[in-house]
């Protein structure tokens, strides 16, 4: 039979995929750093969300199975148990298989299908040898080790202190009912002659504690008494003699006296039947925990909004400076420097908001390095350092399939199979490698592996054969190895489901350019390949030295400026814009003349100003006719023409409206190289 | 007059359709998807809302915090609130109740002990 589903249920398998993923990246942080409470908490509320779903939507076997593996994850949380691999294992096998089966159009083929059964088996075992375990470990003190709800049987006597019929629409009769789905059941209804009720005596066996059975009724604990007595720890319903003996109360209700004396001369006769599938919902979860830091979600929308914002408000008090620079005035000079330092922190506050550690990329790579090598028989561990380094959201949203690229090439063509490593001396498990950190205002991402490296022959020959460089031509070593940034060159022999189609490094250039960062890549021959990503932290607001040239205004981003030198502007030899042997601070420094490249030379200033910069780790010099001073700007795109200049950043509005070119020092002396 | 609802849950799909079903009994719904959001919401319309009926577990603020705030504004503090959940644990149903809680519903729930505790809940505050 097919039923097709719901819109509900299609809803609810929508949103649930989503819960997948971040269940999935929960576990992956959660494998890596087993202490850490934030991922517990994530992986535990998914669950939890997953949980709740299916069982409103009938899909009660992923209900059942998230319910399972929950349990585990609450005795983790209240640390009773670590997490092992082996737990982490099991939870993204079994939510894989629920993924698989999520894809499913028929909804009765989810609600029916067997494949979660051994999954459940797998969490329920689990479960019993942690369970075991401890018990064995632990002395059984009320609250050390795992509390099993015993299976009891309960007299419970429910009396309504206000006027109610059992058919009545009061939620007690409802709570009546629920209560004796919690097990096995025997409810006693006594009336009085106008048919509202005396009281309810409800015999249960059941699994659940007490606490929680109490629980049912503390919504209407105004409403009715209710006592209970536990009769005895094991199902008395399993006794005939038992079951005879209370039809009789049908007529006229029994005292709990009588009943504990029977039932003291039953409970021989009764098997102790301890023997139940782990029910565990938990009765008391003391340990909950409390974070001193708390998130909230907000819409990236609003923080474009406030970055925008800011960045008006940065281009106002710059004007605000300037407008009041002729006033002579205590007063003013200390409004606009205490809304300068105010503007300044507000900047730096609001820019935080927008950044979030990479640890999100990280996880992702790490199920990708654990899927693809199991795909390609490798043995590979993934490192990462640094995955707190935190980076503008959208850049990582940007960089996540770069990188992924760039973590499948090392996995599919560096690293080598288990055998050939073997033979090369080399522990079987390739390793790859994560590295993130902070310099200055850009955050650097290397990627490594220790794997074949990259053959530069081959590299070369391809290069060749393709018409990419002439036959003669010399290249350096790193001329060559980025060559593999080319469009159209991969140098796997055969295209594998991997990796290798011929497309993807030169993208991955391509985006990193657009970010305004830089990529390099480096290489030794069976020792492994490292690529070094370089990218800025931020892609609105910068840090700038405003300089002017004849009438023009650029900014030199200051985080790449070392010192600023004034000398003569005749030192500069005239015919080429670059020098390369101007003497400043008794070095020999390169120097690009803005002057000479960008404007004419007609009125020449007398001196010049000399901004040493090191750009890639090397000094170099920006010569311009002045220096203006330090500001903060925004940097706004320039417009869709000018997209390609690339030695041009962007631009900002200065505080008297006009406009200046930010500077990109290194794409500055590319230009002058080519 | 019909009487209008608030549902809370960060899981769109579970909102949705625990809306619908009050719906075809007659109430007016609302949705929000968190705490802070259902909040807004109540004080923005609180003449108009009869109920809130929450999730428990939600990120940002949740359901019980959400209670708590209702419960500490006079203005609003009369509406009665609901939660609806998987959660089971006798300790957090105890610290809702005292914090004002009018009734705690297990997800899954059966429809008639659903909306009898519902109709419960608005009648007697």
């Amino acid at each position: 039979m097919l039923s097709a589903m719901d819109s509900n249920q299609k809803r609810f398998v929508e949103d649930a995929l989503d819960l997948l993923n971040e269940l999935d990246e929960g576990l992956l942080q959660l494998e890596a750093n087993p202490q850490a409470s934030a991922p517990l908490e994530q992986v535990f509320r998914t669950m939890h969300t997953i949980k709740g779903g299916a069982n409103m939507f009938g899909f009660e076997n992923i209900g059942e199975l998230a319910h399972h593996l929950e349990t585990l994850y609450d005795l983790v949380r209240q640390g009773k148990m670590p997490v092992s691999d082996g737990l982490i294992s099991i939870t993204l096998h079994a939510f894989d298989k629920v993924r698989d089966l999520l894809q499913e159009k028929d909804a009765s083929k989810i609600a029916n299908a067997e494949s979660l059964k051994d999954h459940l088996k797998i969490a329920v075992q689990f479960l019993k040898s942690v369970e075991t375990e401890s018990a064995s470990s632990v002395s059984n003190g009320s609250n050390s080790a795992i509390t099993k709800d015993e299976l009891a049987t309960f007299f419970i006597r429910v009396s309504p202190t206000i006027s109610m019929t059992p058919d009545g629409n009061h939620p007690l009769v409802f709570i009546i009912q629920d209560l004796e789905a919690l097990g096995t059941a025997k409810t006693f209804c006594y009336k009085r002659g106008d048919a509202t009720v005396i009281h309810w005596d409800i015999f249960l066996s059941t699994t659940t504690a007490q606490p929680e059975i109490e629980s049912y009724f503390l919504f209407v604990e105004n409403e009715c008494k209710v006592e209970y007595s536990k009769l005895l720890a094991s199902d008395l319903f399993s006794s005939d003699e038992f079951r005879q003996f209370i039809e009789q109360f049908e007529a006229a209700p029994v005292t709990v006296d009588v009943l504990q004396e029977v039932v003291k001369k039953l409970a021989a006769t009764v098997e102790n039947k301890t023997e139940h599938e782990a029910e565990t919902e938990e009765p008391n979860a003391a340990g909950k925990k409390k974070f001193n830091d708390t998130y909230i979600k907000v819409s990236k929308r609003k923080i474009d909004d406030l970055l925008n914002w800011i960045s008006e408000l940065i281009i106002l008090q710059a004007q605000l400076v300037n407008a009041t620079s002729h006033i002579n005035s205590v007063e003013i000079t200390e409004v606009t420097e205490q809304l300068e330092m105010i503007t300044s922190r507000l900047r730096d506050t609001s820019l935080e908001i927008g950044l979030v550690p990479i640890e999100t990329l990280v996880t992702k790579f790490k199920r990708l390095v654990r899927d693809l090598s199991k795909t390609l028989n490798k043995k590979v561990n993934f490192l990462s350092e640094g995955a707190e380094t935190e980076m503008d959201k959208d850049v990582i949203e940007l960089m996540a399939e770069p990188m992924i690229h760039i973590i499948r090439n090392c996995i599919d063509h560096g690293i080598e199979s288990p055998a050939d490593r073997k033979m090369m001396g080399k522990s079987e498990h390739g390793t790859v490698k994560l590295k993130a950190f902070n310099s200055s205002s850009y955050v650097n991402i290397i990627i490594s592996d220790d794997g074949k490296g990259i053959n530069r022959e081959s590299v070369l020959k391809k290069a060749i054969e393709r018409g990419l460089v002439t036959a003669d031509a010399v290249l350096t070593e790193e001329e060559t190895l980025s060559l593999i940034f080319h469009p159209g060159l991969s140098t796997a022999s055969t295209v594998s489901d991997v990796s290798g189609r011929g497309v993807g490094m030169d993208v991955v250039k391509q985006k990193i350019n657009d970010l305004r960062g830089y990529v390099s890549i480096k290489s030794t021959p069976g020792k492994g390949t490292s690529i070094h990503i370089k990218l800025p932290l931020s892609r609105s607001i910068i840090e700038g030295l405003l300089v002017k040239v004849e009438e023009t205004r650029y900014v030199v981003p200051l985080n790449v400026i070392d010192r600023i030198d004034r000398i003569s502007y005749d030192t500069l030899i005239r015919d080429n814009h670059v020098n390369k042997t101007v003497v400043v601070n008794e070095e020999i420094l390169p120097v690009f003349s803005l002057r000479k490249k960008f404007h004419n030379e007609t009125a020449v200033p007398k001196t010049t100003d000399i901004i040493s910069v090191t750009v890639n780790g090397v000094k170099k010099g920006i010569a311009v006719d002045r220096i203006e001073g330090k500001m903060q700007t925004v940097m706004k795109p320039l417009g869709d023409v000018y997209q390609h200049q690339d030695f041009i950043a962007g631009s900002t509005i200065l505080g008297d409206g006009s406009l200046a070119l930010v500077l990109d020092p290194a794409r500055l002396f590319q230009l002058s190289e080519n | 007059m019909k009487k209008t609802i608030l549902v809370v849950d960060d899981f769109a799909s579970i909102r949705d359709f625990v809306c619908e079903t009050l719906q075809r009994k007659g109430y007016e719904t609302l949705g929000a998807s968190n705490g802070n959001e259902a909040f807004k919401v109540l004080t923005e319309k609180n003449d108009s809302i009869n109920l809130v009926l929450t999730d428990y577990n939600m990120p940002d603020c949740t359901g019980f915090e959400l209670l708590k705030k209702i419960k500490e504004n006079p203005a609003v503090s009369k509406v009665p609130v609901v939660f609806l959940t998987t959660e089971s644990n006798p300790d957090k149903m105890r610290s809702a109740k005292e914090a004002g809680l009018s009734a705690w519903i297990k997800k899954p729930y059966r429809s008639e002990t659903f909306f009898a505790q519902i109709e419960n809940a608005i009648s007697n505050g």
